[in-house]
């Protein structure tokens, strides 16, 4: 990126919550669970990416945001299949090149091409497309509401599962206490490794961070990939009202580091100066329960936190 | 046949009582079938179940369009015309209402053709399980008792099998034996009738549909926005009120609501979109101030 | 390679598939390889470089994703061609039956490769016939002339303002693929006449147009209107069909029919057949008529939407009708002879007996002494099983190769 547009990124930078664009993008109505997190993420995303965008969809529970003969958004939107919609950007983006290079469509008639994929899409079935498409460079943005399991289909097990979760399909039983038995995929890793040009995890319970990356991404070219941690009350089992304390507490944990990757750097945009144990964040959630009842299973939670603890030391300075 | 339909609200339990209901049923020596709706929607939407129950083999599936016994969980849902809560009831349904209004005013306020049952489950529910909003127990026990036919024996241990599967502890089952006992001996026993096949069948009014321009033949939108059409205010069973004099304008509770039910004014308040509101309560929660307050939404009037 | 006036060269299928792309002034090809359809995206990507064709060339990831990628930008505006095969077809079938329902305008190839398992490389139906019920439109080619002219005809029916589908033209993989005939290229200026470059002709993505296409419907009526509609689409596309190939005829000298009647008229005994070994049949009805047994050959063409009222009048007062079907259903039988069924049924003069035959599986050759034996076969009663083309020779091959195999010639037990 050249000096002159950090300049101006550095200008326009969101400070408080008033700074928010005031518009919605996206209409009230939808049939997402009450207190969802990820759509918390995606309002924000929308609020500093604007109408002119097509969102191309992964099966998910964001495929509920569109339910025929309703749409939310002032922009576009195209459902496509579990592992499609980065293909489908791809197809979109090239088209509208193509129409403004050979057939003198105006430049006004260009979109941002977004692709909205929940964890299960993205981890599992779309990592490859997606992979290939960083590789192609292809310009576009992807937002991953990350949710750790399949939601839409009743919190099955994802490549995101976190160690130590119950989900409909790793139960926790005597021979497998933990749930999940397996740490979530490093997904900014493995992203990272392609070296797109922009790449950041998200929380909707920082709307500053979020949208000054966004911001930052909008006028980047190529692949710009986000992360966002979504509270999910309904799969997590927390009381909706408390989204945002989950969220925050995944942050101050250190479970959650609030981060971007840009010009082969790792930057923790919210760093938490004194990091809070992780149970205070598990202890709060259904899907953990089985960590603390009837017994407390101390060997897991400090697995968990030893592995939250592992990370930050990387980055110690 | 008895057919029965329960209405209530995503996370109310309203599935699980049909459960109940039809597990009853068949210990009781009955053909059952039971079943939700499952639509799209979450917790807070609308819900439909269904429960057959049959002295012969149920030779129907899918919804109930007209049932003999209607259960209607949340009150709030009368007040819904999306909801169609009465659809197809006619003088002779049974109807029973969660409600603390007495049965006549619930019949005059909501036009009812007939008198509904009524009985306030969620002040059971409170006593027993400390969850005025978890009905499937409680619901359950009265619709196998304004049904009849099925004893009380044979309830609770279709609500041992049936919670048994949930991760519930020892004490909570106990509780909830005992909220079922209760909500059973609190309403009458209607006896009620099997009704025999309907021999009224007449043929379909099936139309030819005629070819349509490939635009009109695809899930096209081209009415951007109009999801606001759909009031998800109707969900909300818990309201957040705003007591502005408490309230500093810092735009906490616009920025962190999910469905963008927010906006601030010209004078920099907020006001919250009751339309859509889905009664999440993230704005009260995280209202620096404590300047929401949250009220149970009962039935809109008094 | 220049362009004259109807210059005839010889050219394989596939190459003769990549003129057909570059004639038509196709935006966008998404692609990915499979054996044998390489020679058609390679071609396609040099002439992408080398600017004979004006747009874009993207090497996708997955058929799933090339069709995903073929779909969108359909949606979005682009004339866009690409093509597959075999497992490839397969693996992007969900894609497939996604963007059939989108109602987008594309044509894609297909060369024909039998299915795994066993893997093996020679044609069958079984792949193009997987996509029997999504809704796509379907062309099948004899010739590799008959390749590139559909593909032609093909746009003209996917972008017709009243059908808005995809169009796959199916080719046999090495009986066509990698074949070289002699193939007369269409005088550009010509084909633009027939094919104007692309406008749409429905709502596109760009930004004055927002719009959310492809919502979730809920609710079996609603959901039976769109599924119903784009049956009337399909169904609609055999008067279209008609009316492009009278205006092709007209403008290149070449006529196609949804099926061609190969000596017909006065046939007691006919062969239902499709694609590249239709070729062979054709020689085994000349074969017979010299031998005085009055043969005929009814060609598959249009096989979606599927010609049921041509194909019922071609058969009448036929005696002996044998299905010749290159593909397999297991259980069921071949997948074509049930559809055969299905267009004579009702009518008066429907043939006496209907044969349904499996042969040229995985590439097995059809041979003339199997045209007698079918012959042999309609003159008793054909019976409802299948007659299966695999003869002695092809048992003791076999054989052969199993007891190299480790398999003696008593079963093995262990």
């Amino acid at each position: 990126m050249t000096a002159s547009i950090l300049d101006s990124v550095e200008e326009s930078k969101y400070k408080k919550v008033t700074d928010l664009n005031p518009q919605e993008e996206i209409a009230p109505g939808s049939a997402l669970c009450a207190g969802c997190g990820g759509l918390e993420g995606m309002r924000l995303a929308m609020k500093v990416l604007g109408e002119d965008t097509l969102i191309c969809n992964a099966a998910g529970c964001f495929t509920l945001i569109s339910v025929y003969p309703f749409t939310p958004l002032k922009g576009s939107w195209l459902y496509t299949s579990m592992s499609g919609p980065v293909p489908a950007a791809q197809g979109a983006r090239d088209a509208l090149d193509i129409r403004m290079a050979k057939h003198g469509l105006d430049q006004k008639e260009n979109m941002q091409v977004m692709v909205v994929a929940g964890d299960g899409a993205t981890y599992d079935m779309g990592l490859s497309p997606t992979s290939a498409a960083i590789h192609r460079n292809l310009d576009f943005i992807y937002f991953c509401y990350d949710n750790e399991a399949y939601g839409n289909t009743g919190f099955q097990q994802s490549g995101s599962s976190p160690l130590g979760s119950y989900t409909m399909t790793s139960p926790s039983t005597l021979d497998h206490p933990a749930g999940s038995e397996r740490s979530k995929k490093d997904l900014f890793g493995i992203w990272m490794a392609h070296n797109p040009p922009y790449l950041a995890t998200v929380s909707p319970r920082e709307p500053i961070d979020l949208s000054n990356k966004f911001k930052k991404a909008k006028d980047m070219k190529g692949p710009r990939l986000f992360i966002c941690l979504s509270p999910c009350p309904t799969g997590w089992g927390f009381d909706p009202k408390e989204t945002h304390l989950i969220a925050k507490l995944a942050v101050d944990t250190g479970i959650f580091p609030i981060k971007e990757f840009v010009n082969g750097k790792v930057i923790h945009t919210k760093r938490p100066r004194k990091r809070l144990p992780v149970e205070k964040y598990l202890e709060r959630q259904k899907r953990f329960k089985h960590l603390f009842e009837p017994e407390r299973r101390d060997d897991i939670i400090a697995q968990i936190q030893n592995n939250v603890d592992t990370y930050w030391e990387q980055y110690d300075e | 046949m008895l057919r029965i339909r329960l209405h209530g609200r995503g996370g109310q339990g309203i599935k699980t009582a049909s459960q109940i209901l039809g597990t009853a049923a068949h210990l009781a020596g009955f053909q059952a079938q039971d079943f939700p709706l499952y639509g799209a929607e979450r917790r807070g939407a609308p819900i439909t179940a269904y429960a057959r129950v049959s002295k012969n083999i149920v030779l129907e599936r899918g919804a109930i369009a007209q049932p003999d016994i209607l259960l209607i969980g949340d009150e709030t849902l009368l007040s819904d015309p999306l909801a169609s809560v009465t659809e197809g009831t006619e003088s002779s349904t049974l109807i029973f209402i969660n409600s603390r209004h007495p049965s006549p005013d619930l019949k005059k306020h909501y036009q009812l053709e007939s008198l509904p049952v009524q009985l306030d489950i969620s002040g059971l529910c409170q006593k027993y399980i400390q969850k005025p909003m978890i009905l499937s127990t409680a619901l359950a026990a009265v619709g196998v008792r304004l049904m009849g036919h099925i004893g009380l024996h044979h309830l609770l241990k279709a609500i041992r099998d049936e919670l048994g599967q949930e991760r519930l502890s020892a004490d909570q089952l106990a509780n909830n034996l005992k909220l079922a006992e209760e909500a059973f001996q609190k309403v009458p026993s209607f006896d009620l009738e099997f009704r025999k096949f309907d021999d009224g069948f007449s043929a379909s009014h099936l139309v030819v549909l005629e070819r349509r321009p490939p635009v009109d033949s695809v899930p096209v939108i081209f009415a951007t926005g109009n999801m606001a059409l759909r009031k998800t205010g109707n969900w909300r069973t818990h309201r957040p009120v705003i007591h502005y004099e408490e309230c500093n304008g810092c735009a906490i509770c616009y920025a962190r609501c999910p469905e963008g039910d927010i906006r601030m004014d010209a004078n920099e308040k907020p006001v919250i979109d009751y339309d859509h509101c889905k009664g999440c309560l993230i704005c009260a929660t995280e209202c620096p101030k404590h300047a929401i307050e949250i009220i149970r939404e009962v039935a809109s009037w008094n | 390679m220049e362009l004259t006036k109807n210059k005839q060269m010889m050219l394989t299928g596939n190459k003769a598939a990549a003129w057909g792309a570059r004639l038509a002034g196709v935006d966008y090809v998404p692609a990915f390889p499979i054996t044998p359809q390489t020679e058609i995206v390679e071609t396609l990507s040099q002439w992408f470089a080398d600017g004979h064709m004006n747009g874009k060339f993207t090497n996708m990831d997955s058929e799933h994703s090339m069709f995903m990628a073929a779909g969108a930008a359909a949606a979005t505006g682009v004339r866009v061609f690409t093509a597959s095969s075999s497992q490839g077809i397969l693996y992007g079938l969900e894609a497939l039956q996604t963007i059939a329902g989108w109602r987008v305008p594309l044509v894609l190839v297909n060369v024909s490769r039998a299915l795994a398992t066993p893997i093996t490389l020679e044609p069958d139906h079984n792949d193009v016939l997987s996509l029997r019920d999504t809704g796509i439109l379907q062309l099948h080619a004899e010739t590799c002339q008959e390749v590139l002219d559909y593909i032609l005809m093909a746009y003209r029916i996917a972008e017709d303002p009243e059908v808005c589908l995809p169009v796959l033209v199916n080719l046999d993989g090495f009986y066509l693929s990698f074949t070289r005939e002699p193939v007369i290229l269409p005088d550009e200026a010509e084909v633009r006449k027939f094919l104007p470059l692309f406008k749409p002709s429905q709502p596109v993505f760009q930004a004055s147009q927002p719009m959310a296409r492809a919502s979730a419907v809920f609710g079996g009526g609603n959901y039976s209107y769109f599924k119903i509609q784009h049956h009337l689409a399909a169904q609609n596309v055999l008067t279209i069909y008609k009316k492009v190939a009278q205006e092709f005829g007209e403008r290149f000298g070449r006529f196609y029919d949804a099926v061609e009647r190969y000596r017909l008229d006065d046939a007691e005994y006919v062969f239902v057949m499709s694609n590249s070994f239709a070729t062979k049949g054709k020689a085994a009805v000349q074969h017979l008529r010299k031998n005085g047994i009055k043969a005929g050959l009814l060609k598959l063409s249009l096989l979606r939407p599927f010609p049921s009222e041509i194909i019922g009048e071609a058969l009448d007062h036929r005696s002996k009708v044998a299905v010749i079907d290159q593909n397999l259903a297991p259980g069921m039988g071949g997948i074509i002879y049930p559809e055969i069924l299905k267009a004579v049924y009702r009518r008066e003069d429907r043939p006496e007996h209907l044969l349904s035959v499996i042969g040229g599986l995985g590439g097995r050759d059809i041979q003339e002494g199997d045209f007698i034996s079918i012959l042999q076969r309609l003159d008793q009663d054909p019976g409802d099983d299948p007659l299966f083309l695999f003869d002695e020779k092809d048992l003791k091959q076999f054989d052969q190769l199993r007891q190299i195999a480790g398999f003696s010639r008593e079963a093995r037990v262990s």
